[in-house]
Formats: structure tokens, sequence, C-alpha cells
């Protein structure tokens, strides 16, 4: 059991409070979903929960946690908390420590102090129970963003604590791995652990929640039975992504004037085909969602867009150009393309610096009003001072979607643009898109959210497997 | 993409080798390699190295590396052309025709001959480690390490800095993507590769600045800082590990021999 009262929390060398006076109590065999906007205290809340933000952190704290009734500063440190809870963080990458999957696991179990033949028996049990045990042999460094997230989970249940935390579990996970771990949470739980989980995924842990809790500005803004908590609206919308609305009919597209054409496309890497004669046509102004699983070429089928790859065979034209006889730096003034995670772009000092990196490499030296627009677009002007990587995760994203904006490419890709984000933020992604397809833009989003695809876009393209199996228009 | 000195999971012949069998192969083979300055020995002990991939089935992985290495020994080589004149001068780097500095470099037999011992040792360092690297799983280099009383803060930080190379080596490529897909074109070449620094290194320090954050939390999570670890699937020495130290004992001692006997051959 763990009780958190009067918990307040300011980082080191930042003056707003991660947390305020926040008071929570985790109940044996009971499961606890914490959502909300990024930003609202989640992580932090997940870090005090489990002590680290006692022991690891400097900065102002107030309030007390106690673990089955233990203070948590009472604990020698980390390595003693540990023999009580068991936390998985939300970078699955960072937390794969070993080269194979069973020596992940394996490593956890050697450091409880058990006999060896339990130890054996144990790891059988977590793999099958995590269903790795196909896998138990390969690096965890070539595993799916799933399949990573259930090693890590596999090696943190090798502690065999009865208390787990989990910090976005799913966030970057496709709607087959999201059941997954769903599953295998609903067995731990089965066999009466006490689970604290932040997700945004509320609909699939709908079962699984017997308290729902929703933060806001490092304070619980609702908490209670899920039901209870979603009667009311405002809050609903928070937890439950709400795109009703954002797809109209009016948005002037011209499907029979191409903007972009792939022409029996295939790719491989390697011995892997990944792409097999892919054909399609999307018409300037459209809004398409390419939906699929993990793995099903999604990801290869946009980078073809811009020649990040290069077609093994077949074409792909943009504008009426061949992809073939373009550069990429030639491409990017006519398809912008922004990754699932924005971090990987980010480097200037400014929100306005890391627009006008774009701009500068398009030769643009005096792009301020594009700079201005391309922020005012996606309701980012008043943070043009800051540091990029102060905003929350979902301002980032829409930073990402302003730097090429900026730009003014005719096509704009996106991959997983509300990976990580809450309702109301997915949202305002999805609106941002649609206000630029009313400019004029063909928009092209990647997704394995069915959801958004249906509520949003005005043509879904499915793939499987490296092809093109449905192509629906949802709109005439 | 090729990863850089990672374990791959074989059962080859390597792999079969107990740890300290293996320290103990680098270790002899870096000592010789570092002592030597005979080109014909070097050749031998590369050649060597290759033979012993290509028995525990790690040729392919070796091979990988072979473009790195090429690269780095061709710098080698350079570096002391022009910084380390001597013996007969056999040319110029600037041609003597050219007016004011023709003739400013000159390339000599002892340089070049410094330059290939340089690169040898390096060879020889780097295949030996990858060897030994590539066919230990990180769990025994932990043990090995635990059992030669390494603290185990150090064992982790070797380990950790192992398990960085791959993530970086994608974290940098999908930056890189990013990058190039905002229209940024930094050229080819060293020019390139300069100016490309802050736009792909500042994002690749912060993201992994992050992460090593969260991993150094999960290594005190799951207690591996106890120290208090059950000894299970232990590596036991097996005839090719009583094979291996008897050929690295004989290695040893021949070179001993030479050495003393006929220095000549090897220094």
């Amino acid at each position: 059991m763990i009780e958190l009262s009067g918990i307040s929390y300011t980082y080191p060398h930042t003056v707003q409070e991660a947390l305020h006076d926040l008071s929570l109590e985790l109940a044996p065999g009971r499961c606890i979903v914490v959502t909300g906007p990024s930003g609202a205290g989640k992580t932090t809340l997940c870090l005090a929960a489990c002590g680290i933000l006692f022991h690891e952190y400097g900065g102002k704290k107030a309030g007390i946690v106690t673990i089955n009734g233990r203070d948590v500063s009472a604990y020698s440190g980390l390595s003693e908390i540990a023999k009580d809870i068991g936390i998985v963080f939300d970078d699955p990458e960072a937390q794969l420590i070993f080269t194979t999957v069973e020596e992940e696991i394996l490593s956890a179990l050697e450091y409880r102090g058990l006999a060896p033949d339990e130890i054996e028996k144990r790891l059988a049990s977590i793999l099958d129970q995590t269903y790795l045990s196909a896998l138990r042999d390969r690096s965890p460094h070539h595993l799916s963003g799933g399949q990573k997230q259930r090693v890590a989970l596999a090696a943190t249940l090798a502690l065999g604590n009865d208390i787990l935390i989990l910090d976005e579990p799913t966030s970057e996970l496709d709607e087959h791995a999201t059941r997954r771990i769903v599953e295998i949470l609903a067995g731990l739980k089965k066999q009466g652990k006490t689970l604290l989980i932040v997700e945004h995924k509320y609909t699939h842990f709908r079962e699984l929640i017997d308290t729902l809790v929703v933060m806001e500005h490092g304070a619980i803004s609702a908490i209670g039975a899920p039901d209870e908590v979603l009667r009311d609206g405002r809050i609903k919308r928070i937890v439950i992504p709400d795109f009703a609305g954002i797809r109209d009919n009016a948005a002037a597209s011209h499907p029979s004037e191409p903007a972009l054409v792939t022409r029996d496309l295939s790719y491989s890497y390697e011995e892997v085909c990944a792409l097999k004669n892919v054909s399609f046509t999307v018409g300037r102004g459209e809004f398409v969602a390419v939906v699929g699983e993990n793995g099903s070429g999604k990801t290869t089928l946009v980078k073809q867009f811009n020649r990040l790859l290069t077609p093994t065979s077949g074409d792909v034209e943009i504008l009426g150009k061949n992809t073939k006889n373009c550069t990429i730096s030639e491409l990017a003034k006519d398809v912008g393309l922004v990754f699932q995670n924005p971090d990987h772009m980010f480097f200037a000092d400014t929100v306005h610096d890391e627009v006008a990196f774009g701009l500068a490499n398009l030769g643009i030296s005096d792009g301020e009003k594009a700079i201005d627009a391309a922020l005012t677009e996606v309701g980012l002007l008043h943070t043009k001072d800051l540091y990029p990587r102060w905003l929350s995760r979902g301002e980032r994203q829409r930073l990402a979607i302003a730097c090429v904006v900026a730009m003014q490419p005719e096509v704009i890709v996106l991959d997983e643009p509300t990976t990580g984000l809450d309702g109301d933020e997915a949202r305002l992604v999805m609106a941002t898109l649609k206000k630029l397809q009313h400019r004029g833009h063909t928009v092209i989003v990647i997704t394995h959210n069915r959801e958004i695809a249906e509520q949003c876009a005005d043509r879904i393209v499915a793939m499987e497997q490296g092809r093109i199996v449905s192509d629906t228009r949802m709109v005439n | 993409m090729a990863e850089i000195l990672q374990y791959v999971h074989k059962d080859g012949f390597f792999h079969r080798l107990h740890p300290f069998t293996k320290i103990l192969f680098i270790i002899v083979a870096s000592i010789i390699c570092i002592l030597v300055t005979s080109i014909p020995v070097l050749v031998l002990m590369v050649a060597a190295l290759l033979v012993l991939a290509f028995i525990g089935d790690l040729h392919r992985e070796v091979i990988q590396q072979l473009k790195l290495v090429l690269v780095m020994s061709v710098v080698f080589v350079i570096i002391t052309v022009i910084t380390m004149p001597g013996g007969e001068i056999i040319g110029h780097v600037i041609p003597q025709g050219v007016p004011v500095i023709g003739g400013a470099i000159p390339i000599t037999t002892g340089a070049i001959s410094v330059g290939l011992i340089l690169a040898l040792r390096f060879m020889v360092l780097i295949f030996a480690f990858q060897l030994f690297l590539i066919s230990t799983q990180p769990r025994d280099l932990v043990h090995s390490m635990e059992k030669l009383h390494m603290p185990i803060d150090y064992i982790l930080m070797f380990i950790i800095a192992l398990r960085f190379i791959p993530t970086l080596q994608i974290e940098g490529q999908r930056i890189h993507e990013a990058q190039l897909a905002r229209g940024y074109n930094p050229g080819t070449g060293m020019l390139g590769k300069v100016r490309s620094v802050a736009p792909i290194v500042i994002p690749l320090v912060s993201n992994s600045l992050m992460r090593s954050n969260v991993l150094g939390l999960t290594i005190d999570m799951r207690g591996y800082r106890t120290g208090v670890r059950t000894h299970i699937r232990e590596r036991k020495f097996c005839g090719g590990d009583y094979a291996m130290i008897s050929g690295l004992c004989i290695t040893a001692a021949m070179f001993t021999v030479i050495a003393v006997l006929l220095p000549a051959l090897v220094f």
C-alpha cells in the first residue's frame, strides 16, 4: 500500500510547483489509472510514489509518502525501496541493459536472494506471463516497441514486488501491442498486485480501473470510479479524445489533381521486403490517414516521399516530379515530414530559432512573417522566446508541426502526431491539421489509432505487411 | 545497421570459452602487439586473429568493422608521415615542382614504417577486444569482473557504455533523418560532418542525458547495485578453455624466448 499525503514538489531551478498538495491512497490489490494533460505532473507523481523524488532529486519537497506504512525517507535508498516497489518507465529502450531477453530478466532475478531452482522457475513463469518465451534469445534492441515494453515489464516483474508503478506503458504502441500489455496487467491484477498506471488510453484500460485520477497543473482535479469521474464533460474530454466534428466536407480538395503518386513502389531493407508494389494517388488538398499496425510499412512508405529512402523499384512523384530526380533538400520544399518524436529535431535555443532553421535551409533569411504565421497557426506564438525543450509534450508536437508549416510545403506528412497526448491535446493537434488542409495543404497522417482516422481523415489507406489492403473514402 | 561491439548470440568456439580465458587472451594479445615492432609479426597476429574469428564463426562481425579499421589505419599513416619524418625520403606530399611550398612534407620510409606498426597494433587490439566483447554476454562480464573484485559501479559503467553504442547509432540516424526532412544539407565529407554537429549532436546529447537518467534509476530499482547475487548458470572451464590457455602460454613462452635469443625477429 502506498499513501501520499500533502505532497508538494518543485524541481530544482524552477519556480512552478510540479505537484501541489497532492494526497492519494493506493490500497492493496487495487488499480489506479492516472491521466491528464502533459506537464500535469503524472510522471512526477510516479517518482514521488516510489520514493525516487525523495532519494534522488533535489528541489523543494513537502508532505509524506509511506510504502506499506513506512516513510520513504526511512529507506536507506532506492535499492531497499526496490524490494517493495517495481517501476516501469515510459521509455522502454532506456530500461534494457542486457543483450538477450532472457539475460535481461535473469539478471534482475539474480539479485533477489532466491535459490537457483526458484530463479529458473520464476524465469519460465515470467517469460510465459509476458508472452516472451519465443523471444528469449533475441536482442532487446531488435524487438518492436511493444515487445521492448514487455521485456521492461518482465524484468520489473522479476523483482516479485506486489506494488507496480507503470508510467505510460503503451504510449507508442499500436492496438495489438496495447491489448497485450493490458492483458498482462489484467493477469497481474488478478494475482492481487497493486497497480498505479499513468495512461492516456482510457478505453483500453477501462475494465482494469478501480479508481480514475485526472491531474491538471500538479494537482488532482478529479478522482473516483470511472463512471463518476466521466460525468463531468470537461474532464471527459481530457480522458477520452473527442474528434467529433473535426472532419467537415467543406475542405476544398482536388482529388483529380495529384499531389503525390506512387507506382508499383517496392522497398527492401537488406533482405526484408518492407513495401510491396504500393500504388496510390493522393489528390491536392486531401486529408489522408495511413493506418496499420507497427511494422506494416507506414513509416517506410512516407520516407519515400522526401527520399529519405529511395525506392528499390517503382516510382514516387511529388507534384509531378519523380523523386529519383530530386535531392532531399529540394523535396523538403514540397514535402514536410514531422516524425513521431519531436525531440529528434530540436536543437535551437528558442522556439523562434527552431522554426527559423528550416527557413534558413531553404535560403529564406528574412522569414519573420512566416515564423509568426506558423507559430500562430499552432497556437504557440506566446512561447516564441522559450527554450523548445521546456514546452509540454503536446506543445513540442505542435512546434514540430510549426517548423514544417513555416517552410510552406504543399504536402505535410505526420508520423503518429498524437502519441503521448491527452484527449484535449490530441484534438488540438488534429484540429490544427484540419486548419492546414483548409489553407490548401495536402495532409497525410500515419496512425495506428483507427478512431483518429475515422473521425478526422477524408480517406483511410490501410496497410498490412507492406501492402495497401484497403483504400476508403470517408467523404464525397 | 551494423552494431559496433555488441554481443552476438551464437554457440561458437569463442562463445563457449570462460570469460577469464578471454580476458587472458586479450591481455596476451595486447602485450605482445605493444612490444613487437616487426611488421611481419604484427601481420601474422592480425591473420591469426582473423583465423580465430573464422573458427569462432565471428568472421562476418569482425569483417564488418574492417572499413572503420582501415580508415583509421590510413589516418595513422598520414599522421606519422606528417609528424615523424625519418629514414629515406621516397617522395613528397607536395611535389617539389610547386613554387614556395614544394617539397614541404617529405614522405619517409621511417614514417611509413611507424605508421604501419601503429595501424597493425590498432588492428590487433580492435580485433582482440571485438572477439572478446561480441562473444561474451554482459551478464558473464559482470560476474567475471565481480570475481576480480572490481567495484559494481565501475562494472555497470563499463556495461552501460557498451550498451549505449547501438542506442546512439540508432538515435543519431533518426535525428539525422529528422533534420534532412527539414531541408538541412550539411554537405558530404569532413566539412559536412563539422556542419552537422549542432543539429545532430545537441538533440543526441539532450536525448541521451534524459535516457541515462531513466537508465540510472532502472539500475537502482532493479537492485543491481546491492551486490548480493545468487550464482546461477555460471560458466565452467571446458576443454576449449584448456586448449586456449595452453595455446596462449605457448605463444607467450615462444615470444619471450625469441625476444631474448633472436630479438631482431620481433623488434
